[in-house]
Protein backbone atom coordinates (compact mmCIF):
# COMPACT_ATOMS: atom_id res chain seq x y z
CA UNK A 1 0.00 0.00 0.00
CA UNK A 2 1.28 2.91 -0.71
CA UNK A 3 -0.15 6.22 0.78
CA UNK A 4 -1.97 9.07 -0.88
CA UNK A 5 1.17 11.08 0.43
CA UNK A 6 4.04 8.42 -0.78
CA UNK A 7 5.40 9.05 -3.67
CA UNK A 8 7.44 6.30 -6.14
CA UNK A 9 9.87 7.22 -9.13
CA UNK A 10 11.83 4.45 -10.72
CA UNK A 11 10.76 0.61 -11.11
CA UNK A 12 8.65 -1.57 -8.85
CA UNK A 13 8.40 -4.90 -8.61
CA UNK A 14 6.09 -6.10 -6.30
CA UNK A 15 5.44 -9.63 -4.97
CA UNK A 16 1.72 -9.69 -3.73
CA UNK A 17 -1.09 -7.23 -4.34
CA UNK A 18 0.34 -3.54 -4.58
CA UNK A 19 -2.70 -0.36 -3.47
CA UNK A 20 -1.71 2.88 -4.96
CA UNK A 21 -2.87 6.41 -3.41
CA UNK A 22 -0.23 8.60 -4.37
CA UNK A 23 2.17 9.07 -6.98
CA UNK A 24 3.87 6.85 -9.13
CA UNK A 25 6.42 7.62 -12.00
CA UNK A 26 7.81 4.75 -13.50
CA UNK A 27 7.37 0.99 -14.07
CA UNK A 28 5.10 -1.57 -12.45
CA UNK A 29 5.81 -5.21 -12.04
CA UNK A 30 2.73 -6.88 -9.80
CA UNK A 31 2.11 -10.72 -9.08
CA UNK A 32 -0.98 -10.21 -7.60
CA UNK A 33 -3.48 -7.36 -7.64
CA UNK A 34 -2.99 -3.73 -8.86
CA UNK A 35 -5.90 -1.36 -7.25
CA UNK A 36 -4.92 3.11 -8.26
CA UNK A 37 -6.92 4.45 -5.98
CA UNK A 38 -9.24 7.83 -6.58
CA UNK A 39 -6.42 10.02 -5.52
CA UNK A 40 -3.40 8.59 -7.60
CA UNK A 41 -1.60 9.69 -10.15
CA UNK A 42 0.62 6.99 -11.74
CA UNK A 43 2.48 7.91 -14.70
CA UNK A 44 3.90 4.28 -15.29
CA UNK A 45 3.18 0.91 -16.90
CA UNK A 46 1.21 -1.12 -14.90
CA UNK A 47 1.75 -5.04 -15.35
CA UNK A 48 -0.53 -7.59 -12.23
CA UNK A 49 -3.03 -9.62 -12.18
CA UNK A 50 -6.37 -7.77 -11.38
CA UNK A 51 -6.18 -4.16 -11.99
CA UNK A 52 -8.60 -2.00 -10.91
CA UNK A 53 -8.01 2.14 -11.41
CA UNK A 54 -9.68 4.77 -9.93
CA UNK A 55 -7.61 6.94 -10.24
CA UNK A 56 -5.52 8.66 -12.68
CA UNK A 57 -3.05 6.44 -14.92
CA UNK A 58 -0.92 7.60 -17.80
CA UNK A 59 0.91 4.63 -19.13
CA UNK A 60 0.55 0.63 -20.70
CA UNK A 61 -1.52 -1.53 -18.57
CA UNK A 62 -0.88 -5.44 -18.81
CA UNK A 63 -3.88 -7.12 -16.82
CA UNK A 64 -3.31 -10.69 -17.00
CA UNK A 65 -6.60 -11.23 -15.59
CA UNK A 66 -9.05 -8.24 -15.48
CA UNK A 67 -8.36 -4.51 -16.14
CA UNK A 68 -11.68 -2.68 -14.44
CA UNK A 69 -11.94 1.06 -15.00
CA UNK A 70 -14.19 2.53 -12.44
CA UNK A 71 -16.20 5.46 -12.98
CA UNK A 72 -13.62 7.55 -11.08
CA UNK A 73 -10.49 6.18 -13.56
CA UNK A 74 -9.22 7.80 -16.09
CA UNK A 75 -6.92 5.48 -17.68
CA UNK A 76 -4.45 6.87 -21.36
CA UNK A 77 -2.70 4.62 -22.53
CA UNK A 78 -2.76 1.37 -24.69
CA UNK A 79 -4.33 -1.98 -22.81
CA UNK A 80 -3.52 -5.68 -22.74
CA UNK A 81 -6.14 -7.68 -21.07
CA UNK A 82 -7.69 -10.90 -20.86
CA UNK A 83 -10.83 -9.57 -20.04
CA UNK A 84 -12.00 -5.11 -19.61
CA UNK A 85 -14.79 -3.77 -17.87
CA UNK A 86 -14.94 0.08 -18.15
CA UNK A 87 -17.37 1.70 -16.24
CA UNK A 88 -19.68 4.33 -17.53
CA UNK A 89 -17.84 7.75 -17.10
CA UNK A 90 -14.55 6.52 -16.75
CA UNK A 91 -12.23 7.67 -19.14
CA UNK A 92 -10.31 5.46 -21.74
CA UNK A 93 -8.15 6.25 -24.42
CA UNK A 94 -5.58 3.74 -25.62
CA UNK A 95 -5.41 0.75 -27.88
CA UNK A 96 -7.23 -2.54 -26.47
CA UNK A 97 -5.79 -5.96 -27.04
CA UNK A 98 -7.74 -8.76 -25.66
CA UNK A 99 -8.79 -12.11 -25.94
CA UNK A 100 -6.92 -14.08 -28.47
CA UNK A 101 -3.90 -11.51 -28.06
CA UNK A 102 -3.51 -12.96 -24.51
CA UNK A 103 -0.81 -14.98 -25.75
CA UNK A 104 0.70 -12.19 -27.38
CA UNK A 105 0.21 -10.41 -24.18
CA UNK A 106 2.49 -11.83 -21.98
CA UNK A 107 4.99 -11.89 -25.27
CA UNK A 108 5.07 -8.28 -25.55
CA UNK A 109 5.00 -7.95 -21.54
CA UNK A 110 7.86 -10.14 -21.43
CA UNK A 111 9.68 -7.61 -24.13
CA UNK A 112 8.37 -4.36 -21.86
CA UNK A 113 9.64 -6.30 -18.84
CA UNK A 114 11.46 -9.19 -18.50
CA UNK A 115 11.68 -9.70 -14.97
CA UNK A 116 7.85 -10.42 -13.83
CA UNK A 117 6.99 -12.48 -16.28
CA UNK A 118 10.28 -15.18 -15.40
CA UNK A 119 8.93 -14.52 -12.08
CA UNK A 120 5.46 -14.66 -11.92
CA UNK A 121 3.78 -17.31 -10.31
CA UNK A 122 4.18 -20.12 -13.06
CA UNK A 123 0.47 -21.52 -12.99
CA UNK A 124 -1.22 -18.96 -13.60
CA UNK A 125 0.48 -18.02 -16.62
CA UNK A 126 0.10 -21.64 -17.50
CA UNK A 127 -3.72 -21.40 -16.91
CA UNK A 128 -4.15 -18.11 -19.46
CA UNK A 129 -1.43 -18.57 -21.94
CA UNK A 130 -2.91 -20.59 -23.95
CA UNK A 131 -0.59 -20.97 -26.92
CA UNK A 132 3.33 -21.79 -26.73
CA UNK A 133 3.87 -19.09 -24.22
CA UNK A 134 3.80 -21.18 -21.19
CA UNK A 135 7.54 -22.79 -21.86
CA UNK A 136 8.82 -19.78 -22.89
CA UNK A 137 7.48 -18.26 -19.86
CA UNK A 138 8.57 -20.82 -17.81
CA UNK A 139 12.12 -21.07 -19.07
CA UNK A 140 13.78 -17.40 -18.02
CA UNK A 141 12.75 -18.45 -14.39
CA UNK A 142 16.77 -19.63 -14.10
CA UNK A 143 17.88 -17.57 -17.38
CA UNK A 144 17.04 -14.86 -16.98
CA UNK A 145 18.62 -12.16 -14.57
CA UNK A 146 15.49 -11.33 -12.28
CA UNK A 147 14.50 -7.71 -11.38
CA UNK A 148 17.17 -5.21 -11.93
CA UNK A 149 17.90 -3.01 -8.86
CA UNK A 150 15.22 -1.36 -8.59
CA UNK A 151 12.49 -0.06 -5.68
CA UNK A 152 11.84 -3.44 -4.22
CA UNK A 153 8.85 -3.83 -2.05
CA UNK A 154 8.09 -6.37 -0.31
CA UNK A 155 5.12 -7.04 0.38
CA UNK A 156 3.78 -10.02 2.36
CA UNK A 157 4.80 -12.27 -0.56
CA UNK A 158 3.13 -15.75 -1.09
CA UNK A 159 5.77 -17.92 0.39
CA UNK A 160 5.22 -20.10 -3.05
CA UNK A 161 6.44 -17.64 -5.45
CA UNK A 162 9.35 -16.38 -2.59
CA UNK A 163 10.65 -19.96 -3.48
CA UNK A 164 10.44 -19.71 -6.81
CA UNK A 165 12.63 -16.42 -6.80
CA UNK A 166 15.17 -17.68 -4.57
CA UNK A 167 15.47 -20.88 -7.10
CA UNK A 168 16.05 -18.34 -9.45
CA UNK A 169 18.96 -16.73 -7.93
CA UNK A 170 20.26 -20.12 -7.15
CA UNK A 171 20.33 -21.11 -10.43
CA UNK A 172 22.49 -17.91 -11.09
CA UNK A 173 25.13 -19.12 -8.66
CA UNK A 174 24.20 -16.53 -6.09
CA UNK A 175 22.85 -18.89 -3.70
CA UNK A 176 23.71 -16.79 -0.33
CA UNK A 177 23.00 -13.47 -1.55
CA UNK A 178 19.66 -12.43 -0.11
CA UNK A 179 16.85 -11.83 -3.38
CA UNK A 180 15.52 -9.38 -2.17
CA UNK A 181 17.14 -6.19 -2.14
CA UNK A 182 14.86 -3.69 -0.33
CA UNK A 183 14.59 -4.58 3.34
CA UNK A 184 11.35 -5.22 3.94
CA UNK A 185 11.17 -2.21 6.41
CA UNK A 186 8.32 -1.49 8.66
CA UNK A 187 6.21 0.44 7.10
CA UNK A 188 7.10 -1.76 4.14
CA UNK A 189 8.26 0.50 1.20
CA UNK A 190 11.35 2.11 0.11
CA UNK A 191 11.63 5.53 -1.22
CA UNK A 192 14.33 7.00 -3.88
CA UNK B 1 -30.61 -2.88 -49.96
CA UNK B 2 -32.15 -5.89 -48.89
CA UNK B 3 -35.66 -6.46 -46.74
CA UNK B 4 -35.96 -3.47 -44.35
CA UNK B 5 -38.66 -2.32 -42.03
CA UNK B 6 -39.12 0.66 -40.94
CA UNK B 7 -41.23 0.57 -37.96
CA UNK B 8 -42.95 3.57 -36.17
CA UNK B 9 -41.97 4.12 -32.86
CA UNK B 10 -44.28 1.59 -30.98
CA UNK B 11 -41.75 -1.50 -32.11
CA UNK B 12 -42.14 -4.38 -29.64
CA UNK B 13 -37.89 -4.41 -29.34
CA UNK B 14 -36.54 -4.64 -26.33
CA UNK B 15 -35.01 -1.34 -25.67
CA UNK B 16 -32.78 -1.93 -22.19
CA UNK B 17 -33.42 1.03 -20.27
CA UNK B 18 -33.42 3.34 -23.21
CA UNK B 19 -36.90 3.85 -22.92
CA UNK B 20 -35.90 7.79 -23.79
CA UNK B 21 -34.70 7.11 -26.90
CA UNK B 22 -37.89 5.08 -27.73
CA UNK B 23 -40.09 7.71 -27.34
CA UNK B 24 -38.68 10.68 -28.75
CA UNK B 25 -41.18 9.98 -31.28
CA UNK B 26 -37.90 9.11 -33.94
CA UNK B 27 -38.58 5.94 -36.06
CA UNK B 28 -37.05 2.51 -35.52
CA UNK B 29 -35.38 0.69 -38.26
CA UNK B 30 -35.20 -2.95 -37.27
CA UNK B 31 -33.87 -5.57 -38.65
CA UNK B 32 -34.87 -9.27 -37.49
CA UNK B 33 -33.19 -12.77 -37.87
CA UNK B 34 -34.18 -13.32 -41.52
CA UNK B 35 -33.46 -9.69 -42.69
CA UNK B 36 -30.46 -8.42 -43.87
CA UNK B 37 -29.06 -4.93 -44.79
CA UNK B 38 -25.77 -4.56 -47.42
CA UNK B 39 -25.10 -1.11 -48.11
CA UNK B 40 -24.75 2.95 -47.43
CA UNK B 41 -27.14 4.09 -45.11
CA UNK B 42 -28.27 7.25 -43.77
CA UNK B 43 -31.14 7.33 -41.68
CA UNK B 44 -32.71 9.44 -39.12
CA UNK B 45 -34.22 7.62 -36.35
CA UNK B 46 -33.05 4.63 -34.27
CA UNK B 47 -31.70 1.14 -35.57
CA UNK B 48 -31.64 -1.96 -34.69
CA UNK B 49 -30.33 -4.86 -36.05
CA UNK B 50 -31.71 -8.01 -33.65
CA UNK B 51 -30.25 -11.22 -35.02
CA UNK B 52 -30.16 -10.12 -38.60
CA UNK B 53 -27.08 -9.49 -40.58
CA UNK B 54 -25.93 -6.12 -41.54
CA UNK B 55 -22.79 -4.39 -43.50
CA UNK B 56 -21.75 -1.28 -44.68
CA UNK B 57 -21.58 2.34 -43.70
CA UNK B 58 -24.26 3.25 -41.71
CA UNK B 59 -24.69 6.44 -40.40
CA UNK B 60 -27.81 6.96 -37.41
CA UNK B 61 -29.05 9.85 -36.13
CA UNK B 62 -30.29 8.05 -33.23
CA UNK B 63 -29.21 5.17 -31.70
CA UNK B 64 -28.04 1.75 -32.61
CA UNK B 65 -28.85 -1.88 -30.85
CA UNK B 66 -26.86 -5.10 -31.85
CA UNK B 67 -28.39 -7.79 -30.70
CA UNK B 68 -26.75 -11.29 -29.16
CA UNK B 69 -26.00 -12.82 -31.73
CA UNK B 70 -26.07 -10.55 -34.70
CA UNK B 71 -22.85 -9.64 -37.10
CA UNK B 72 -22.71 -6.54 -38.27
CA UNK B 73 -19.55 -5.71 -40.58
CA UNK B 74 -19.65 -1.62 -40.94
CA UNK B 75 -18.75 1.65 -40.94
CA UNK B 76 -21.58 2.80 -37.57
CA UNK B 77 -21.55 6.25 -36.55
CA UNK B 78 -24.48 7.04 -33.90
CA UNK B 79 -25.76 8.66 -31.16
CA UNK B 80 -25.95 5.81 -28.66
CA UNK B 81 -24.50 2.45 -29.84
CA UNK B 82 -25.50 -0.66 -27.94
CA UNK B 83 -23.93 -3.69 -28.69
CA UNK B 84 -24.24 -7.24 -27.66
CA UNK B 85 -23.37 -9.19 -30.62
CA UNK B 86 -20.44 -9.31 -32.83
CA UNK B 87 -19.15 -5.71 -34.97
CA UNK B 88 -16.40 -5.30 -37.09
CA UNK B 89 -15.42 -1.61 -38.23
CA UNK B 90 -15.04 1.44 -37.38
CA UNK B 91 -17.35 3.36 -35.07
CA UNK B 92 -17.67 6.07 -33.84
CA UNK B 93 -20.75 7.13 -30.97
CA UNK B 94 -21.61 10.45 -30.57
CA UNK B 95 -22.69 10.20 -27.44
CA UNK B 96 -22.20 6.67 -25.63
CA UNK B 97 -20.93 3.21 -26.62
CA UNK B 98 -22.06 0.06 -25.00
CA UNK B 99 -20.26 -3.16 -25.45
CA UNK B 100 -22.56 -5.91 -23.18
CA UNK B 101 -21.52 -9.23 -21.69
CA UNK B 102 -22.06 -10.59 -25.10
CA UNK B 103 -20.19 -7.94 -27.24
CA UNK B 104 -16.99 -8.61 -29.33
CA UNK B 105 -16.56 -5.79 -31.10
CA UNK B 106 -13.27 -5.48 -33.29
CA UNK B 107 -12.20 -2.15 -34.52
CA UNK B 108 -11.25 1.66 -33.33
CA UNK B 109 -13.91 3.19 -31.68
CA UNK B 110 -14.71 6.84 -30.80
CA UNK B 111 -17.13 7.78 -28.47
CA UNK B 112 -17.72 10.51 -25.95
CA UNK B 113 -18.84 7.92 -23.26
CA UNK B 114 -17.74 4.29 -22.72
CA UNK B 115 -19.14 1.60 -20.71
CA UNK B 116 -17.94 -1.55 -21.38
CA UNK B 117 -19.52 -5.01 -19.56
CA UNK B 118 -17.21 -7.53 -17.76
CA UNK B 119 -17.21 -10.35 -20.49
CA UNK B 120 -17.05 -8.05 -23.30
CA UNK B 121 -14.29 -8.09 -26.07
CA UNK B 122 -12.48 -5.36 -27.97
CA UNK B 123 -9.87 -5.22 -29.51
CA UNK B 124 -8.54 -1.67 -31.67
CA UNK B 125 -8.08 1.94 -30.57
CA UNK B 126 -10.46 3.73 -28.27
CA UNK B 127 -10.90 7.38 -28.42
CA UNK B 128 -12.38 9.41 -26.33
CA UNK B 129 -13.40 12.71 -25.67
CA UNK B 130 -16.17 15.42 -26.94
CA UNK B 131 -16.83 15.56 -30.22
CA UNK B 132 -14.53 18.15 -31.90
CA UNK B 133 -12.99 16.08 -33.67
CA UNK B 134 -15.89 14.75 -35.25
CA UNK B 135 -14.43 12.86 -38.27
CA UNK B 136 -13.25 10.27 -36.48
CA UNK B 137 -9.80 10.53 -37.09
Amino acid sequence: MLGPRDRVIGQIYIEGDLRVGGVVEGEVEVTGDVEIDDMAKVKASLAGRDVTIRGHVNGAVVARKRLIVARSGSLIGDVRVARLAIQDGATFSGKVSMGAGSAAASSTKAVEAPAPTAVAPEPKLATEVEKPAAPIAAEPLVAVPKITPAVIIKTAAPAPVAELRVAGKDGKGRPGAPPIKGKPDKNKKKRR
Amino acid sequence: MDTQEAIAESTPIETHGQSDSKRDGQNKLTLGPNDSLEGKLTYHGHMSVEGGRAEGEFRIGGNIEIGNGTVVKALLEASNVTIKGEVEGRLTARDKLTLGKTAKMNGDVQVRRLQIEDGASLNGYVRMGDFEQQAGS
